[in-house]
């Protein structure tokens, strides 16, 4: 089901944590919410999950809005962590799966299918407490992912993960998408996860400041730099047919150069090949990083002269 | 709808709480323990005071037969025993005296006679001895006089007057009883409390409780938190309370009224209500709270209220029962947890007044759980910092 949210505001006394956030999640396409530390990030998934009541705006499922019942086939997994760590992990899965309202034997089943799926198979009668740091992390996951939901937010999954923890994590969240489940999840390490989703939300104090596939917004951004191995050229005439396009960088044998959204990087390659043997070239897309810093530079002078912000490529929605 | 209605949340959530105390070591050790409080509560002053007393006469020569048996007679009554050592001479007596192997020591029963006195021993065994001493003197004396033994009989079966105990309760022993009582109830309500309000604050800075909202709503989680926990202290203080009552009523050996039983049931039935009023306060307290160690601070002003009430109990209630401000304490519903089962223990409480109490207190509670219920939802959606009661109630 697709997780929207539209013209979301949350202030806490006189702060301010959402400022209008719009959102769209669709299901079968694992999402970020990119941002800053501070951004508003925690707070969004906490009014998306129904733990804060949002001041304007409201959360919708496939068209319509949220009712508490439809959050029971939700998964949750907060930012801070934390388990009973008197109870044993079996329990503590099957005590999370019946509070989603799956019945005594069910709840028991997924605990022990998940446990094994998670790696956890031989600890189901084992405390919390005599668990490893890194199973207390896999055992958190799981109590998100118990009852099966349709939609599962988690908020900085990754951090604090070791990078086979990563690599683990990341299959466990893509065998749920490929299922077709809604996947959100939140992280400030925006180069982190630049390959790991196929879309983002970027947010910052409390805007939605990009938004879209991550790789086309890196590829229509006006930040690209096409990069040519061209021995011995002479001269950069052939430039003229392409206005916007600056030499960041010229060497004896090369040239780096920066395009903007609306040139053909193709059609720039060929205009070089046709002047002299281009020996070697690559595309470098901007990362999600410096997107982001362009995107927040953008809205800073957004609001004073207000350039048309869709004219660098990026999908501005605040 | 919700897979779980209402009460299958708040059963989830209490029955969590309670399997987990269950499966821990230090809980099933502290309730074994206080199981045993319970029985020692009884079995104790029993072994201690339930036992008849022993005092030693001694009598120089045989004592008369007649002495022993009204002495015997006495000590039924008295709960004592008297055993009698003949020793030859005065000065015989007196050293069994000094040394501590009599209690008193009796020279004869004619005019003139002498009753050694232990300078340690109680007043009540000389002053028996010598009732009894003067009394075979005067029957002496009677029938020295002529009169026949059915008159003396007559004259010594005069009826003593009836005593009538009076005092600022209706029975000791039986307000002693609420006394200890109102310890139990007082260390219960501000641990259990204690318990409610940690259990709140653990589960709000683990972020347990945020999983738990997206499927709960904040008021299943609360009554089921303060069911659980509160079902907990009601074990614990009823695995002291239910030994000693039965102990109580099973009866023999401590002098005890029948009503000391219904005491006890009756402050078990105070214990579910107090706790029905403060329980959810304190987790509304609780719910302030970033970390698990800001508990103590927090619930401050609740554990205020709880040691007033207690310490008005036992500083004003137990000197004076029936005084207009114990009278008002025992009613308010503030404190009438802790001090209406006090004043009850008394005996002289008319039985609308505890009705009147009960029902203030139940009315109390609803109202309190309703506006805790409110600053609980808000408190624990609010991370970061400890947060006062008028953020709470202003956002």
């Amino acid at each position: 089901m697709v997780l929207e949210a539209r013209g979301l505001t949350h202030r806490f006394g006189d702060r301010t944590a959402l400022a209008g956030v719009d959102l769209a999640v669709r299901p079968g396409v694992l999402t970020g919410l990119l941002g800053p530390n501070g951004a508003g990030k925690t707070t969004l998934m906490r009014v998306l999950l129904g733990i804060l009541e949002p001041d304007e705006g409201e959360v919708r499922t496939d068209g319509r809005p949220v009712a508490f019942s439809d959050r029971q086939r939700w998964g949750y997994m907060p930012q801070e962590r934390g388990l009973y760590p008197a109870m044993t992990a079996g329990a503590q899965l099957t005590y999370f799966a019946r509070v989603h309202g799956l019945d005594r034997t069910t709840a028991q089943a997924r605990a022990r299918t998940l446990l094994a799926e998670l790696g956890l198979g031989d600890r189901f009668d084992q405390k919390v407490e005599q668990l490893s740091g890194g199973m207390q992390q896999r055992l958190q996951l799981g109590t998100a992912l118990v009852h099966d939901p349709d939609v599962i937010v988690l908020d900085e999954p990754f951090a604090g993960l070791d990078p086979v923890a990563v690599e683990e994590l990341t299959v466990t969240l893509r065998a749920r998408v490929a299922a077709g489940r809604t996947v959100l999840l939140s992280s400030h390490q925006l180069d982190l996860v630049q390959d790991l989703c196929e879309e983002i939300v970027m947010v910052d104090h409390g805007r939605t400041v990009l938004a879209g596939p991550v790789a086309e917004l890196r590829a229509s951004s006006g930040r690209r730099q096409l990069r040519l191995g061209i021995p011995g050229h002479d001269g950069r005439d052939w430039l003229a047919a392409f206005p916007g396009v600056v030499v960041v960088d010229e060497a004896v044998d090369a040239l780096r150069l920066s395009l903007p959204a609306e040139v053909d990087a193709l059609a720039v390659l060929d205009a070089a090949r046709r002047t002299a043997p281009v020996v070697d070239f690559g595309l470098d897309l901007p990362t999600l990083s410096q997107l982001f810093l362009a995107a927040v530079e953008d809205g800073a002078t957004a609001d004073s002269v207000a350039p048309p912000a869709a004219a660098l490529g990026t999908e501005v929605r605040s | 709808m919700t897979a779980t209605g209402f009460s299958g949340g708040v059963r989830l959530v209490a029955g969590r709480a309670i399997a987990e105390a269950w499966a821990s070591r230090s809980w099933r050790i502290i309730t074994g323990v206080s199981v045993l409080i319970g029985i020692a509560l009884v079995v104790v002053p029993r072994l201690l005071g339930g036992g008849t007393t022993q005092y030693t006469l001694a009598t120089v020569g045989e004592a008369p037969p007649g002495l022993l048996a009204a002495l015997q007679a006495a000590g039924e009554a008295g709960e004592f025993a008297v055993t009698v050592r003949t020793v030859p001479d005065a000065a015989a007596a007196e050293a069994l005296l000094r040394d501590g192997d009599a209690d008193a020591a009796l020279t004869g029963v004619a005019p003139g006679s002498t009753l050694y006195v232990a300078e340690r021993a109680d007043r009540t065994f000389p002053a028996l001895v010598s009732q009894a001493a003067l009394s075979l003197a005067i029957t002496d004396q009677l029938a020295q006089a002529g009169l026949s033994p059915d008159e003396i009989a007559a004259i010594q079966a005069t009826p003593p007057p009836v005593q009538v105990p009076v005092g600022r309760v209706a029975d000791e022993g039986r307000a002693g009883v609420g006394f200890v009582s109102g310890i139990l109830l007082y260390l219960a309500l501000i641990l259990t409390g204690t318990a409610i309000a940690t259990a709140v604050a653990t589960e709000k800075s683990s972020r347990i409780s945020e999983v738990l909202l997206t499927a709960l709503r904040p008021t299943q989680l609360l009554v089921g938190t303060v069911l659980g926990v509160g079902l907990l202290g009601l074990a614990q203080i009823a695995a002291i309370a239910v030994p000693a009552a039965i102990g109580l009523a099973a009866g023999g050996g401590i002098d005890l009224p029948a009503s000391t039983t219904g005491d006890i049931l009756l402050a078990l039935a105070w214990f579910v209500l107090g706790l029905g009023m403060y329980a959810f306060v304190f987790a509304a307290l609780g719910a302030l709270v970033d970390k698990p160690t800001e508990v103590g601070a927090a619930t401050m002003p609740a554990n205020l209220v709880l040691v007033a009430s207690y310490m008005f109990a036992v500083i004003v209630t137990i000197q004076d029962p029936n005084g207009w401000a114990s009278t008002a304490a025992s009613i308010f519903p503030v404190s009438a947890p802790l001090v209406m089962p006090i004043r009850w223990a008394s005996g002289l409480v008319p039985p609308w007044q505890l009705v009147l109490a009960m029902a203030l207190v139940a009315i109390t509670a609803v109202a309190l759980a309703l506006v805790a219920s409110r600053i609980y939802a808000r408190g624990l959606t609010r991370t970061g910092r400890r947060i006062t009661l008028r953020e709470v109630l202003a956002g």
